[in-house]
């Protein structure tokens, strides 16, 4: 990186014309044992994007939830148009004229796209009888006047993340937003999605709107802000432009000291095949087809990354390979031996261990505390428990070596996992997936939700890993993450590997291209990988 | 076997502790945990009392009435370890069935298994000494009880039907089986439907009876069974890959899943091994109070069972004292009758706060912030 | 033998015998469908039932009495509503301890009122709606015979649950209400954020389910049995639980589903008539109902999909 780009930012407040349309003033927002907003203050302004920039926990969804009247603040006020005003629940918001679009979609599944967007606010005839044909044209309507393409009839479920997403933002023109609200709006999408979305955004900030878009990813900031608000632990650290600084110095004030963007890696040093997975099919929950005909393999000390959007057959890959779901057809075969139908338990005592991708629901018993937690899996192995009898002193010496290993920070061994902090709780998982000294390592989103210095932490053990002459399946939405970790990317698109690539050897948007099937209906690589 | 149960099911919603929380809502966390049955018994007590002073007696006096009949002397103490014992039992059911997530409402129904096999096969074993029967009957009561919570266990694991219907279907099942045994192919002579009565190799015998130091009383050994079984429960949860594994599922089906603890295995062996505490509940009444079986022998001490199981927090020693309060309404009830004129059903009313109480910790959690901000304000002053 | 036992008096029956458990099951879609679990209907119906006919008997007015069977049951279903909304208990737990409750309280009562437990004085019924006249032997009379015997015949509570069902679940497709009460159910959050009020929506739904639960007790001892008798619901409540889910969560299959247990039970009872012919004895004939109850969940559950929300408290904004 030249040194010449590597200037300070110029962090004085951006210089406001007119009044802004939204102003939140000294908003300070305590949880137990947590300042999550501290005195913080922000401007948003009419046809302007604001980027609201800062890491996991650092206190940017809670200020928008404040905002959006789901939060009530300890003290601070909100003035709109410059008015002070009271927002005490969503429906003040609302009535406000503010929107907003969380990162977890607000949608309820099994109703259509129109019956999402009016909900709430629905068009009756007498009586409260819906008035169905109205709300459907409203929806047209809406969707063709800012180019939010988008079936009025279909049901959410059966609709894309992307798709969702425009539902969305459908929801709040429907209620004639102003002030646009958008959390992580490009963590679950494609490199293609996320420039539509920006397009789109362009053009509602061109309509009048103002536009505020929390998130935490450095490139995007700057290439669609007009003003960035960093914040860091609660405050505001600094205003600035993407005229006036860079992803580097952007990186110090979003985390507070210097940030190494690149990951250390040595050359890869290949060995036999640990894991393979051949013609693999496999059918999801609502028993339709997940993966069509799957093939890969993973060699000692390689990481193989899987890139791909959300819901394209990377769990349910996930889950046959655990034993966790049965394949319609197919083999996976680990170190020679055939473990296609072999279940969790078999898999993971024949040496593939796992980090489920939601700690919460898959990785952890909450409610048990970390000694427990620590041995979860291992349980009826010797020495942890001999005839069905537990010995507990053998497994309270393993968890405490191993929480020291891996740094889990806690006051005490014995409190539940569910009072550890996010980072801590993947540490513990680590240390029991890792400690078990796997051959096969499954990592699916190991970093989600994370901060940088427990991301940092767990790139650094999938390395070790891998160093060590282990093979690595990682699966992961975050494309930065397949790209600097893995040494081969397979590209999973409806259930298929449509491209594999050299680690190094491919471009965020070419992985983009093949995520949506573009190369296939090029008519270029169907199934390429499968080789 | 992939756990199509698991996978199945809509999981919980993830908790999200973003942070430790502090030590003051972890203190008052540990508080509501230990005060909950406390503060449930008393609001339950209060509220019995404006009923019975709606139904125009004195609470006191009922009340009083029932201590007496409860505790007054040695036959008193004697009765109330006596209705106490077959609530050890049921309340253990309900609670293994809780500590794996698991709802068994349907324990009444698995004691009537219990106890109509303890009838049978205590009579067929007639010519063993104690030593053998006794054993012998216990089994098989048991292994009835786990055989009648089989199927509902089984539907739960495979297809995941709600045990609160499939149990409870199953006690209306097994009510209508059992009479039809002890009114056809087992009754006894004469007219009123009931099995033979058991020879005395069969029964357990009076604690007062074996134990000479003991006032006499008719409290039997199944008292000292069920404190035995919940020593045992304890221990099985705590220090055993059956207890681990069922705590696990209990409190995260997918998590256990994931770490390759079979769900549905596990929810089997639950469920029956709940079915089989409830069996035992039905053998001890019969060998233990009336050595043979009939259309009444449980008046819903199922369902107490649940009661004992929430008072007790789900630990299988607080059940012992859980059962104990419960023996002791139960055996105060005619006391209180007899001197304050006021139906015994008051402590089915008295048993549906309790459980509503338990249930609802929110109040229980308001009741302690109140007095914990009391403490404070006089630490202050 | 066939043509005594499958007589237009058996179809009708069945209705008669299908409308508690139809009246609970439709309520119990409408209170599923907010996303609270009530398993408490065995205890509501208990209490409706006790109410009614006590207040039958103290006023002389059997309407009244329904009135009174609404009343209580509502009261004890509040109970239900602020456990399960309000204080976010277990819905589960709650619901057994209404249970519980009620059968406590009727007891009681039963005692503290009358007397003494067991069963109380008769009642008088409410008489069938329609009294039409009977058609002659032509076969059009015959039919006419066989349509008012099977579906004219019936009180007003049976012809209100019939109503009830068909109006509810055009209600919950078509309304505004049913709209906002489908998203509780599945995504209580996104009806928060867009300004739905999660309490008192699901205060609502828990209501007419306590309406429909004391209806279901009133029509069991106002216009079926003539008195009340300690537990007589005998289940009820539970079955409603499982019609509701064979009929998917929707209210007219909640009714549809009641009819094959109020069938069973119809023809249970018709077979007892003849059990000199047919050797069985009569407990097995008594249990045919919850048998076929596990029958149907065993059959049908794996199927059949919760709303998402279901039986999960909603803990409101910090």
């Amino acid at each position: 990186m030249p040194t010449d780009e590597l200037r300070a930012c110029d962090v004085s407040p951006v210089q406001g014309t007119g009044t802004p349309i939204l102003e939140l003033r000294g908003i300070t927002k305590r949880f137990p044992g947590v300042l999550a907003n501290d005195d913080v203050s922000v401007e948003v302004r009419a046809g302007r994007v604001v980027a609201l920039l800062g890491e996991n926990g650092a206190g940017k969804s809670t200020l928008m939830n404040v905002a959006y009247g789901l939060l009530g603040p300890d003290s601070g006020e909100i003035l709109v148009d410059g008015q002070p005003v009271s927002i005490s629940q969503p429906r003040d918001a609302i009535d406000l004229r503010i929107g907003m679009v969380h990162q977890h979609f607000m949608l309820v599944e099994p109703l259509t796209v129109t019956e999402n967007i009016v909900l709430g606010l629905e068009p009756t005839s007498a009586l409260g009888v819906l008035d169905r044909s109205r709300a459907r044209s409203r929806v047209i309507e809406l969707s063709a006047r800012y180019g939010l393409k988008v079936d009025p009839d279909a049901r959410i479920m059966d609709l894309s993340v992307g798709m969702q997403q425009r539902v969305e933002i459908l929801k709040t023109l429907y209620r004639e937003a102003r002030i646009l609200i958008l959390d992580e709006p490009t963590a679950v999408l494609t490199p293609q999605e996320v420039r539509e979305l920006f397009d789109i955004v362009r053009e509602l900030v061109d309509e009048g709107l103002a536009v505020v878009i929390i998130t935490h990813k450095l490139e995007e900031v700057m290439s669609f802000a007009d003003e960035i608000v960093v914040m860091r632990a609660g405050r505001v650290v600094g205003t600035t432009t993407p005229g006036q600084c860079d992803q580097a110095s952007l990186a110090r004030m979003m985390v507070g000291r210097d940030v190494v963007l690149h990951v250390e890696k040595t050359p890869v040093q290949t060995g036999d095949v640990l894991l393979e997975v051949s013609g693999l099919e496999v059918l999801d929950d609502r028993k339709l087809e997940a993966l069509r005909g799957v093939s890969f393999s993973i060699r000692a000390g390689e990481i193989v990354g899987i890139a791909g959007v959300d819901g394209n057959g990377q769990r349910e890959l996930v889950e046959a390979v655990m034993g966790l779901r049965r394949p319609r057809k197919g083999s996976i075969t680990l170190m020679g031996r055939d473990i296609t139908r072999d279940d969790p338990r078999r898999t993971i005592e024949s040496g593939v261990s796992h980090v489920p991708e939601d700690r919460h629901r898959r990785g952890l018993v909450l409610d048990f505390d970390l000694v427990e937690n620590t041995v979860l899996g291992d349980h009826r192995r010797r020495p942890f428990s001999r005839f069905g009898v537990l010995d507990r002193a053998a497994i309270e010496r393993e968890a405490a070596s191993r929480i020291a290993e891996y740094d889990v920070r806690t006051p005490d061994v014995h409190v539940a996992a569910a009072n550890l902090s996010g980072g801590n709780q993947q540490k513990l998982v680590l240390a029991r997936e890792l400690g078990r000294d796997p051959e096969v390592l499954v990592a699916a989103q190991p970093t989600r939700g994370l901060d940088v210095g427990a991301i940092e932490f767990v790139h650094r053990r999938i390395l070790a890993e891998r160093d060590a002459g282990k093979g690595v399946l990682l699966v992961s939405m975050e494309l930065e993450e397949i790209m600097s970790l893995s040494d081969r990317i397979l590209v999973m698109f409806e259930g298929r590997i449509a491209a594999e690539f050299e680690g190094g050897s491919v471009t965020e948007a070419e992985l983009g291209i093949h995520m949506t099937g573009g190369a296939r209906k090029a008519g270029t690589s169907e199934g390429g990988a499968d080789a | 076997m992939p756990d199509e149960a698991v996978s199945a099911k809509n999981p919980e919603p993830p908790r999200t502790p973003e942070v430790i929380e502090d030590r003051d809502t972890a203190r008052l966390a540990r508080v509501v945990r230990v005060a909950t049955p406390f503060i449930s018994v008393a609001i339950a007590v209060l509220i019995g009392s404006i009923v019975i002073r709606l139904a125009g007696a004195s609470p006191v006096q009922a009340f009083s009435a029932m201590f007496e009949g409860a505790f007054g002397g040695p036959r008193q103490t004697g009765e109330t370890l006596l209705k106490a014992t077959p609530l050890i039992f049921t309340g253990l059911a309900v609670t293994y069935g809780f500590r794996t997530g698991l709802f068994n409402i349907g324990a009444e129904g698995q004691l009537f298994l219990g106890g109509i096999t303890a009838a049978f096969v205590g009579v067929q074993v007639a010519a063993l000494p104690w030593a053998a029967s006794v054993p012998i009957i216990i089994v098989c009561a048991a292994l009835a009880g786990a055989a009648w919570a089989f199927i509902p266990a089984l539907m739960k694991a495979r297809i995941g039907a709600h045990e609160v219907i499939t149990t409870m279907m199953f006690t209306y099942i097994g009510r209508y089986f059992v009479s039809w045994i002890i009114a056809g192919p087992f009754k006894d002579e004469g007219a009123i439907p009931q099995t033979p009565l058991l020879p005395e190799t069969s029964q357990l015998p009076r604690i007062s009876d074996v134990f000479s130091f003991v006032q006499p009383n008719r409290a039997h050994l199944g008292f000292l069974l069920g404190i035995v079984a919940a020593l045992l429960m304890w221990w099985i949860l705590r220090s055993t890959v059956l207890g681990y594994e069922a705590r696990a599922v209990g409190f995260n089906p997918m998590a256990a899943a994931t770490a390759g603890i079979s769900v549905s295995v596990t929810t089997v062996k639950s469920l029956c091994i709940s079915g089989a505490l409830a069996g035992l509940a039905g053998a001890v009444e019969v060998m233990g109070v009336h050595h043979r079986m009939f259309d009444q022998l449980s008046l819903g001490l199922g369902f107490t069972g649940i009661a004992v199981a929430l008072l007790a927090k789900t630990n299988p020693l607080g059940v012992i004292a859980a059962a104990l309060l419960f023996g002791a309404l139960s055996a105060g009830a005619g006391t209180m009758q007899l001197q304050a004129g006021v139906s015994p059903r008051v402590i089915d009313i008295i048993q549906g706060v309790i459980i509503f109480m338990v249930g609802a910790e929110a109040i229980v959690a308001w009741a302690a912030r109140r007095i914990t901000a009391r403490k404070g304000a006089e630490h202050v002053s | 033998m066939l043509a005594e036992i499958f007589t237009p008096e058996l179809f009708a029956s069945a209705i008669r015998l299908a409308t508690p458990i139809a009246l609970a099951a439709v309520g119990a879609a409408i209170c599923e469908r907010s996303g609270v679990v009530n398993i408490a209907m065995e205890g509501l119906m208990l209490i409706g039932a006790f109410a009614g006919t006590t207040v039958a008997l103290l006023t002389g007015s059997t309407w009244l009495g329904v009135l009174g069977a609404v009343v209580a049951s509502l009261m004890f279903a509040s109970m239900h509503a602020w456990a399960s909304v309000n204080l976010r208990s277990d819905q589960v737990i709650s619901g057994t301890a209404i249970n519980i409750l009620a059968l406590g309280t009727t007891g009681f009562l039963m005692k503290t009122i009358f007397g003494h437990p067991g069963t109380t004085d008769p009642v008088k019924t409410l008489a069938p709606v329609f009294d039409l006249p009977r058609g002659d032997s032509s076969a059009l009379g015959q039919l006419w015979n066989w349509i008012d015997t099977v579906l004219l015949s019936h009180t007003p509570i049976v012809y209100f649950g019939i109503f009830a069902s068909i109006f509810l679940t055009w209600a919950l497709y078509r309304t505004r209400w049913g709209l906002r009460l489908r998203s509780l159910g599945e995504h209580p959050r996104a009806a928060d954020t867009v300004g739905i009020s999660v309490y008192k929506g699901r205060w609502f739904a828990v209501l007419v389910s306590g309406f429909m639960s004391g209806l279901a007790g009133a029509n069991l001892t106002l216009e079926q049995v003539g008195s009340f008798t300690e537990g007589m619901t005998n289940g009820r409540g539970f079955i409603a639980l499982a019609a509701m889910i064979f009929g998917r969560w929707v209210p007219g299959g909640g009714y549809l589903a009641s009819l094959l247990f109020g069938f069973a039970d119809a023809l249970q009872l018709k077979l007892q008539i003849f059990s000199d012919v047919i050797d069985i004895p009569a407990q097995f004939f008594l249990m045919l109902p919850y048998v076929l109850t596990v029958i149907v969940l065993a059959g049908v559950v794996g199927r059949a999909v919760a709303p998402a929300a279901d039986g999960k408290p909603f803990e409101p904004r910090g």
